[in-house]
């Protein structure tokens, strides 16, 4: 793409924004703000998570983009088509062979392996922001590690439902100090922040915050002792591949209302069905 | 002269390489790095890994404090011609502080951030005589599996410094530490203990 | 048989071609040239540029034809580019006092130096469909003074040389620049003027128009209103001296307001202030009512209206921000849906099983 840097962003924002994701992974779950610019996409399709993926990627590096874990939805084609215009990096849909996944609400099946890198894109950063709108009010409660009212939250669920009713962008604490939004990923995937063996990275761009989680951090989602953390689980498996272990989406499969369950992780799917080359 | 310093070849891709090693230093504190760089001057103390870590990092966005024994009119034409960084007498003022172990001792008061805004701090680009793994300094936290152990010579102070940030956290100082072409990164997330004998800790979690 | 939706590079690339084709329209009318919109579409144009804080008529143009007239889109399209653009120098402060005026208005004094000047304006218009511009009539040339304009001093600094309006001084601060740097609320005073320079028209109309029905009313008048041409000078370091590069036009608002005073100090107006690119007066006095709005904290005003409440109106004044957050929603939210589906399922077997359970607690509610 001529007229373009590499990777769309000029040098000088992208050492802002690398200079950002070292205080960030210097202070896990901490939210830093950066000066965040317009990508030629709108905000909330992914423009946070595009300037981190942009001011990481290097020429050598295989990309992998999902939306909704799926390689082939529209967002995660429009992505990947444009990292491939403006810095012609090789993708790929094999989560294991990428060095970089840039993602959209789920984190992959597969265990990812260490020196990967994980992007998410995140929509609303702050965990509170639901409890208490104010930016100012929501930064003194992180100063203080106030974080009283998130565990109200939950409880009042509890009271009304007999259930913690958040079931995706579940809050979690990140090595004992910072309570964090995961981004909308679905709690299922929450076990999987722990301890992870990739880099895991969060970029949203429209509010202006980036934040980290390092590898082998202790990230702990929030629950109570008589009411422990738990993930959703189905009675179906994967109508495709028979998986009992994944996060499966529900598809409407005729107008009198019949369903299946298949894999949202479309490339464990193929992988376990022996599709993949 | 600024032109014996060396600026990177491909200042693009160069130093994408770099920070992407700076990034994986800074997120597994204690693992080291060999940064392939062209080295500034031989006899000054600023190695290959320092002076790459600050054409990765600084620009005209970025003041930067250097330490007296650092100090020179060669590097301050060095940076303004391939940074183009302001530079800064006041230490909690920087962004980044050229230092050796030395200007710790003395206690300079370096920004370590708001409880508000911990980011806003300044980062440590310190240099040192000696730094490898399986010394007596025990790191874990965020980044490492168990435990990681580094030598940085005879550093107590250093060491003391970047072992107060957990009494302030989430203020702190964090550092990246360099030797030659070497690079690690002590995070103000890392807890560091020392370790007199070689004994074999338990893994902690 | 389910089969995973493949293809999406090409649906996608059909969608553009679509796009295309209906932004063409009828071929056998002729396209629309870039030119012509820059000359016919004047205001749509200012709007874009002052949205999109980017000064290029042409560009806009440009913009405005790509987005089949959508404003926001078009506002979208320029802002996308100027982020990419180099900074090549920071302007000297606009001296609007210096304005080569085409428009001048005030409500506060019947006649003014300088006097009166109406301008290029719709405002006594009758909103009567004109009917000729159906059929291509050629429009006559306006009438032009005999006589230079007179000068036009700023009608608020007639009032501050009695002391009767608060004073706006240089407190020497670098200012704050929004296109670099997150916002970090509380926000100053010239940090908030460029959020709501490149805010939302429509967004900050209303706002403006909510704080003249009560919600945080300020009772204003509109001191001054002005349109022409300003230059922009930029300090060049050889020269030792300032250098005008060129001359853009903008529109400002001067508003006088309610006066605060204390104990100590002697009751004065207070100022509210807008200034756009081009001919954007609704924008101009709009942003400046919503100005005022924002100072009541600075003027010890009750905070109680959403026009005063700095957070909330600056986070929502983008129309960029806001249409790509609002339209976000069509991407795919299968997964979490799926997860709110899950726990609705188990609440309801939950609650099915404890009617079944319990019958006589539930007649007793």
């Amino acid at each position: 793409m001529n007229g373009y840097n590499f990777a769309y962003l000029d040098e000088q924002t992208k050492r802002m924004i690398r200079r950002a994701l070292l205080k960030a992974v210097a202070i896990p779950g901490y939210q830093v703000p950066f000066g965040g610019r317009e990508m030629p996409m709108p905000y909330g399709w992914g423009t946070g998570g595009m300037q981190l993926t942009a001011s990481i990627l290097g020429g050598d590096d295989v990309l992998k983009v999902i939306d909704q874990g799926a390689d082939d939805t529209t967002n995660a084609v429009s992505i990947r088509a444009f990292f491939q215009r403006v810095a012609g990096v090789e993708t790929t849909t094999a989560t294991a062979q990428a060095d970089v996944i840039q993602t959209r609400h789920r984190i992959p099946e597969a265990t990812l392996r260490h020196g990967q890198i994980l992007v998410f894109q995140v929509p609303i950063p702050e965990p509170l922001r639901f409890i208490e709108p104010s930016e100012q009010e929501t930064r003194l409660m992180h100063a203080l590690e106030e974080y009283g009212v998130m565990h109200v939250k939950l409880y009042e669920d509890i009271a009304r439902y007999g259930h913690i009713a958040t079931t995706y962008a579940y809050p979690v604490k990140v090595d004992d100090r910072y309570v964090m939004d995961p981004s909308p990923i679905p709690k299922f995937d929450n076990p999987k922040l722990h301890m992870n063996e990739a880099l895991m990275l969060f970029g949203a761009g429209r509010e202006k915050r980036l934040y980290a989680i390092p590898p082998h951090t202790r990230v702990e989602s929030l629950d109570f002792e008589d009411h422990p953390f738990e993930i959703q689980s189905w009675n179906e498996c994967c109508a495709l591949c028979g998986s009992e272990t994944s996060f499966l989406d529900e598809v409407i499969t005729d107008d009198a209302g019949s369903r299946m369950f298949v894999c949202s992780d479309t490339d464990h799917c193929l992988t376990r069905r022996g599709e993949v080359a | 002269m600024s032109m014996l310093w060396p600026g990177l070849n491909d200042p693009v891709h160069d130093s994408q390489r770099l920070f992407r090693q700076l990034l994986q230093a800074m997120s597994e504190p204690g693992t080291l790095h060999l940064l392939d760089v062209a080295a500034p001057p031989e006899d000054g103390p600023i190695g290959a890994a320092l002076w790459g870590a600050m054409l990765t990092l600084c620009d005209l966005d970025t003041r930067v404090w250097i330490a007296r024994e650092l100090d020179s009119p060669a590097l301050r034409e060095a940076l303004a011609f391939h940074a183009g960084c302001r530079l800064t007498d006041d230490p909690a003022s920087a962004d980044f502080a050229l230092v050796t172990p030395t200007a710790l001792v003395e206690g300079i008061a370096f920004a370590t951030g708001s409880d508000e805004y911990p980011d806003r701090s300044t980062t440590l680009l310190v240099a040192l005589d000696r730094l490898a793994d399986h010394g007596p300094w025990q790191l874990s936290g965020p980044g490492i599996p168990g435990w990681r152990r580094l030598d940085v010579g005879d550093d107590e102070a250093l060491m003391e410094c970047l072992a107060r940030n957990r009494t302030r956290f989430p203020r702190g100082l964090d550092a990246l530490l360099t030797c030659d072409t070497r690079l690690t990164a002590i995070p103000r997330s890392t807890r560091i203990e020392k370790r007199l004998t070689e004994d074999r800790p338990c893994m902690s979690q | 048989m389910y089969v995973a939706v493949k293809g999406g590079e090409k649906a996608i690339a059909n969608a553009h071609r679509s796009l295309a084709d209906r932004r063409r329209g009828d071929r056998d009318l002729a396209e629309l040239s870039v030119a012509q919109i820059q000359q016919q579409l004047r205001l749509a144009i200012d709007r874009v540029m002052s949205e999109a804080s980017l000064f290029d008529p042409e560009l806009a143009a440009l913009a405005l034809k790509q987005a089949s007239g959508d404003t926001i889109e078009a506002v979208f399209l320029l802002r996308a580019y100027r982020t990419t653009l180099p900074r090549l120098a920071v302007s000297e402060p606009l001296d609007t006092s210096a304005m080569r005026v085409e428009r001048r208005i005030s409500a506060t004094y019947k006649d003014i130096p300088g006097g009166q000047i109406l301008g290029p304006t719709y405002d006594y218009t009758h909103r009567l469909l004109d009917f000729m511009q159906l059929a291509e009539g050629e429009v006559a040339t306006p009438a032009r003074a005999e006589q230079a304009l007179e000068h036009c001093p700023q009608i608020l600094e007639l009032l501050d040389a009695e002391g009767l309006i608060e004073q706006e001084t240089d407190d020497g601060l670098e200012p704050g620049d929004i296109t670099r740097d997150p916002p970090d609320y509380p926000l100053d005073r010239a940090t908030r003027l460029q959020m709501l320079a490149r805010g939302d028209e429509g967004y900050l109309l209303s706002l403006a128009y909510s704080t003249q029905r009560g919600y945080g009313r300020n009772h204003p008048f509109a001191g001054e209103i002005r349109l022409g041409q300003v230059e922009v000078e930029i300090f060049v370091e050889e020269l030792g001296e300032c250098v005008c590069i060129g001359e853009i036009p903008v529109s400002e608002c001067q508003m006088i307001n309610q006066f605060g005073g204390s104990r100590e100090a002697a009751p004065q107006f207070t100022r509210g202030y807008g200034l756009a690119f081009g001919h954007n007066e609704r924008k101009t006095m709009a942003m400046a009512l919503v100005d005022r709005a924002l100072r009541a904290e600075e003027l010890g005003e009750p905070i109680g209206s959403p026009a005063q409440q700095a957070e909330f109106v600056l986070a929502h004044a983008d129309s960029v921000e806001a249409s790509g957050f609002v339209s976000h929603l069509k991407l795919p939210h299968y997964v979490d849906f799926q997860s709110e589906l899950e726990l609705l399922r188990r609440l309801r077997r939950a609650h099915a099983e404890g009617q079944k359970a319990a019958p006589d607690e539930e007649d007793s509610q």
